[in-house]
């Protein structure tokens, strides 16, 4: 069939505009696919990998203080497997005259003989030995502060001095995502590492003789954590448990999962969109191209071709598109993988993560690409065999013209123009092609307002943060809690320092019948002016004097209203009290984008724990002028574990979250894209269908312009539904996402401001627009006398 | 001559709604190999139907239709197509050609089904137009398309060519171009021709002329000596 074959090509050919925008929105549904599947395809296999070889612990436990010689023996209680006790402490890195501040996590580790759960991996250089000042240093932090083997780093532990020599470099599966603390958002490896210490030189130092503050272990396989975790809970009560928690809820494999699950729900998703609308696009063109060419087909079928043939020459329009489409997006998709890994090794460190040539996923791109296409094409194309050779060797019946139930609006509808009321009435003629339209655009709306929602929740999650809800200047974290007068007092006198406030963070265990949660209560002032809890309209809401506040995302973890009683129990709790767990009232749910967690009146916080007036940090107003200085002064203060600036961390976090919003934009302009094609795929086949009744209305002495009126003003109206029923969509589709990519360091607003709307009605119609537009080039160009006098 | 075409008691009975409408109402007729046959009648009088009957396009309502003693009122829609593809070739009034295929190309298209195909070159040839091979239909006056759509039919080598009203849409001094394309294959392929069209001019070239009227074949006037197409005039 070499010349049906040749008819194709030129018919595409001659019609290239609208193919190749459908190609393209093709490639981007299977750009998405291929790129998104197989990242995480490596980073599953580089996870799944990385994490049985080191032997990833399931559960982790923080406690003030535990007996080395007895960590074995929790290798017995029912259902736990191996288990490993370190000590864990952040030390500060001593330099002469810097300012900035780099820390090391240090990790105690027997090189002797690796440990069971949570072994490192050696990247480069050689393991420690036991006796000598030697350290292991994470990679990344070694890479952003040019060190080299052999280097000698001094940390200040308690208060001293003590220098390491780096022998090596290498990776443990906990810290694929190095976060100083869970509010970070991201890992900064030039201010915060990793590093692995032989267990009796940290011994020595951190003070902690046979006593371990950490420890991880592994579950035997048919074991549950909660079930564990109780046995734990008693057996570790007299050593100051601070949080028991899975592996979960461990801050760097749960950022690693969210990205996972945040990745696995973009590539179900946007790649269906994508073909979704390319599908309607082939559709609607092969349905007109299918009626266009009706007594083309007849006469086919005149000569003697059979059904299947000439099916087969109308499927083969989709599916060269689609095949198309499919090989070059598939291609583009595998080659964006080899740049967005890097991205993804910029984060996670994470070993074996490249990115490799995938014939599977070129394979499964082309396949679901070509389904789509197939899908479209089919329906139509069946519709070739009904036609009967001699009903086909006729024109098809005209439509039938009936008022459209727009003109039962009498006062509208006499106040279009004479095109807008021809343009309205064909919207309604073809309601098949008209729905399609409408939902097409209403999907392409929905990703314009997601895409313009994620501005507003990177604003939500950095700027609004930092500037409104956290309008602390600096952060002093204490050691251990306890009373922070004296050190309020002494601070007070320093200079610069204009606010004062003390913080207790204290973690508890929050419970609903079976709903549990742990987080961190945050206990504020009555009328704290330095952390500011607010509602949805950024108005203060004032800390109740008893009772509790609760994130919204804790609340529907917890499935509680405000009203509600709720289960609370802390490791701070005082021991006469332990068996009788308190109860606290929900008086209130606020929204919280950053991080999870409940707030109270600290005096009602410290009765409830049965303590006196205690704090975990200081949070200070203050010159930023001034902060340097009071940093160097306090940071090896014996009550002190971290000073934080703010500023510091909100210039760094907006620096970062301004490389998102070119995403945020990406993904408008490719659904503005897809909006271009849908439309001007409209346009032209309104063109072709319509060309007699538009040459006519040429001759009648319209201008093009005027022309243009009759598709453009069905187009606007068509759009117009797209939008209306594009709104419900948007929320659908952004409460979907914060279902799905909330996690516990952050929530996903899923208010939709008003801008994002706005925006979105505005790139929408810019999108039909330029689609007009090209349209008005082609009526400008369209020979209207010599179509008046060919034959129908 | 052998009988190439049968028909006893052909009935088309179109059934629009509750409406039924007998557009053939019992024909009887045989057809010869190498006859030039024209059917005559005004609109309505069933002479497409008639056409399309007989090009295996729809089959009748009842009846019996015969091609060379086979039953083609029995084909099913597969025979029909391989009835069409390898007997029958067509020419519509409205030349129906791809717009997008050059005069050639359109040719070939038909060729490429066929079982035993002539050359294309030469079938542009005999109806005149090898020099407008590399043009689109676009180029080439309603005359010419109509000769493209010709040879298109007859490349496939059809024992049997329809053709409904292939001057209808064309001058006469085009139409008698095509006429002559027509005769010619006529004489010199033996090919058997049945053209319908409501012009009486032109039945005086068939040999046999069939005056259709309203659904029946009111009579049937043996030419003993047919025209030349340059002789009618319209």
């Amino acid at each position: 069939m070499v010349m049906l074959r040749r008819k194709l090509f030129r018919e595409i050919k001659s019609n290239r505009g609208v193919y190749l925008a459908c190609i393209i929105v093709i490639m981007i549904g299977l750009i998405t696919y291929t790129s998104y599947s197989i990242i995480i395809e490596n980073l599953e296999r580089a996870q799944d990998h990385f994490y049985a070889e080191t032997q990833f612990a399931d559960g982790f436990i923080k406690l003030n203080g535990y007996p080395e010689s007895q960590v074995a023996k929790l290798a017995s209680l029912a259902g736990i497997d191996k288990v490993e006790g370190r000590i864990v402490k952040d030390a500060r890195l001593w330099e002469e005259d810097a300012e900035s501040s780099r820390y090391l996590r240090l990790i105690s580790m027997n090189f002797s003989q690796q440990p069971e759960v949570n072994r490192v991996q050696l990247f480069s250089g050689q393991w420690p030995e036991d006796d000598k000042r030697e350290i292991l240093v994470d990679p990344k932090f070694m890479a952003a502060n040019s060190l080299a083997l052999g280097d000698t780093l001094t940390l200040i532990l308690e208060g001293k001095r003590s220098s390491f020599n780096v022998v090596g470099t290498a990776q443990s599966p906990e810290f694929i995502y190095a976060m100083r603390t869970a509010q970070e958002l991201y890992p900064d490896p030039s201010t915060f590492g990793i590093a692995y210490i032989p267990q009796r030189s940290l011994k020595a130092l951190a003070k902690e003789s046979g006593q371990v503050n950490d420890i991880v272990f592994t579950l035997e396989p048919e074991a549950r954590f909660e079930d564990v975790k109780l046995l734990l809970e008693r057996s570790l009560k007299p050593y100051g448990v601070q949080s028991i928690f899975p592996r979960g809820d461990q801050t760097s494999h749960a950022v690693l999962e969210s990205e996972l699950s945040s990745l696995r729900s973009m590539a179900q998703t946007l790649p269906l969109v994508f073909l979704a609308v390319a599908a309607i696009i082939l559709y609607t063109m092969l349905r007109r191209l299918i009626e266009q060419q009706r007594m083309n087909i007849g006469n086919l079928k005149a000569f003697g071709f059979t059904n299947r043939e000439i099916i087969l020459h109308y499927l083969s329009y989709p599916l060269l598109i689609g095949g198309i489409g499919g090989i070059l997006g598939g291609l583009a998709g595998i080659a964006l993988t080899f740049p967005l890994m890097t991205i993804y090794e910029e984060f996670f460190a994470l070993p074996g993560m490249a990115s490799s040539f995938s014939w599977k996923y070129l394979f499964l791109g082309l396949a679901l690409s070509l389904s789509f296409s197939l899908l479209s094409g089919l329906k139509s194309s069946l519709d070739i065999l009904r036609l009967n050779p001699a009903d086909a060797m006729r024109p098809a019946a005209p439509a039938s013209a009936g008022k459209t139930p727009f003109e039962n609006l009498t006062w509208l509808w006499s106040r279009l123009s004479s095109q807008g009321q021809m343009g309205v009435r064909n919207a309604f003629r073809s309601p098949m092609r008209s729905i399609f339209t409408v939902v097409g655009m209403a999907v392409i709306f929905s990703l314009m307002t997601v895409s313009w929602s994620m501005d507003n929740m990177i604003d939500k999650l950095t700027t609004f943060q930092f500037r409104q809800i956290q309008t602390y200047d600096v952060k002093i974290s204490l050691n251990r809690p306890g009373p922070a007068n004296s050190l309020q007092n002494t601070l007070a006198h320093e200079p610069g320092i204009t606010h004062l406030e003390p913080l207790l963070e204290v973690p508890v265990t929050l419970r609903n019948q079976w709903h549990e949660k742990e987080v961190i209560v945050l206990g504020l002032n009555h009328g704290s002016t330095l952390y500011n809890v607010l509602n949805k309209e950024g108005e203060q809401v004032p800390i109740p004097q008893d009772g509790v506040l609760l994130s919204e995302r804790l609340a529907n973890l917890l499935q509680v209203q405000v009203g509600d009683a709720i289960q609370v129990e802390s490791p701070l709790q005082r021991q006469f009290h332990a068996e009788k767990k308190g109860q606290l009232v929900v008086r209130g749910v606020i929204p919280q984008y950053v991080g999870l967690n409940a707030f109270m009146e600290i005096g009602a916080l410290a009765d409830f724990l049965q303590q006196g007036e205690i704090a975990t940090s200081v949070l200070i107003q203050m010159d930023g002028q001034a902060i340097p200085a009071l940093k160097s002064k306090y940071r090896d203060a014996s009550q002190v574990g971290n000073i934080e600036s703010v500023q510091e961390s909100a210039d760094k976090i907006e620096e970062m979250m301004a490389s998102y919003g070119f995403t945020v934009y990406f993904m408008a302009l490719i659904a503005g894209f897809a909006g271009f094609a849908l439309i001007y795929n409209s346009s032209i086949i309104s063109l072709s269908e319509r060309q007699r009744e538009l040459a006519s209305l040429r001759v009648l002495g319209l201008t093009s312009k005027e022309v243009l009126k009759v598709i453009t003003s069905e187009q606007w109206l068509l759009t117009l539904f797209g939008v209306i029923l594009g709104i419900p969509l948007s929320y659908g589709l952004l409460a979907a996402m914060g279902q799905s990519m909330s996690t516990d360091l952050y929530s996903i607003p899923t208010e939709i401001p008003l801008v994002a709307l706005l925006g979105a009605v505005g790139g929408t119609a810019l999108s039909v627009w330029i689609a007009q537009n090209r349209t008005y080039v082609k009526i400008k160009a369209m020979s209207f006398v010599e179509i008046l006098a060919t034959k129908e | 001559m052998a009988i190439l075409l049968e028909g006893k008691e052909i009935r088309k009975v179109y059934q629009t709604g509750e409406i039924e409408v007998e557009v053939l109402k019992g024909l009887n007729f045989q057809i010869m190999t190498g006859e030039f046959i024209v059917i005559l009648g005004q609109s309505g009088s069933g002479k497409t139907t008639l056409l399309n009957i007989v090009g295996g396009m729809s089959p009748p309502t009842s009846g019996e239709l015969y091609y060379q003693d086979q039953p083609l009122h029995e084909l099913d829609d597969k025979g029909l197509t391989l009835y069409r593809r390898n007997a029958v070739g067509f020419v519509f009034q409205h030349y129906n050609l791809m717009p997008n295929l050059t005069a050639a190309e359109n040719v070939k298209l038909a060729a490429e089904i066929a079982e035993d195909p002539l050359p294309v070159e030469e079938v542009l040839h005999d109806v005149g137009l090898a020099a407008w091979a590399d043009h689109f239909p676009s180029q080439l006056s309603g005359g010419q398309q109509q000769r493209v759509a010709i040879a298109r039919a007859i490349v496939k080598n059809p024992a049997l060519l329809l053709c409904d009203e292939p001057t209808g849409a064309l001058d006469i001094e085009t139409g008698i171009q095509v006429l002559k394309a027509l005769l010619k294959l006529n004489q010199e392929y033996q090919k058997t021709i049945i053209l319908i069209t409501h012009n009486s001019e032109i039945s005086k070239m068939a040999h046999r002329v069939f005056y259709l009227k309203d659904g029946r074949l009111d009579r049937i006037q043996v030419n003993e000596h047919p025209l030349p197409p340059e002789e009618l005039q319209w």
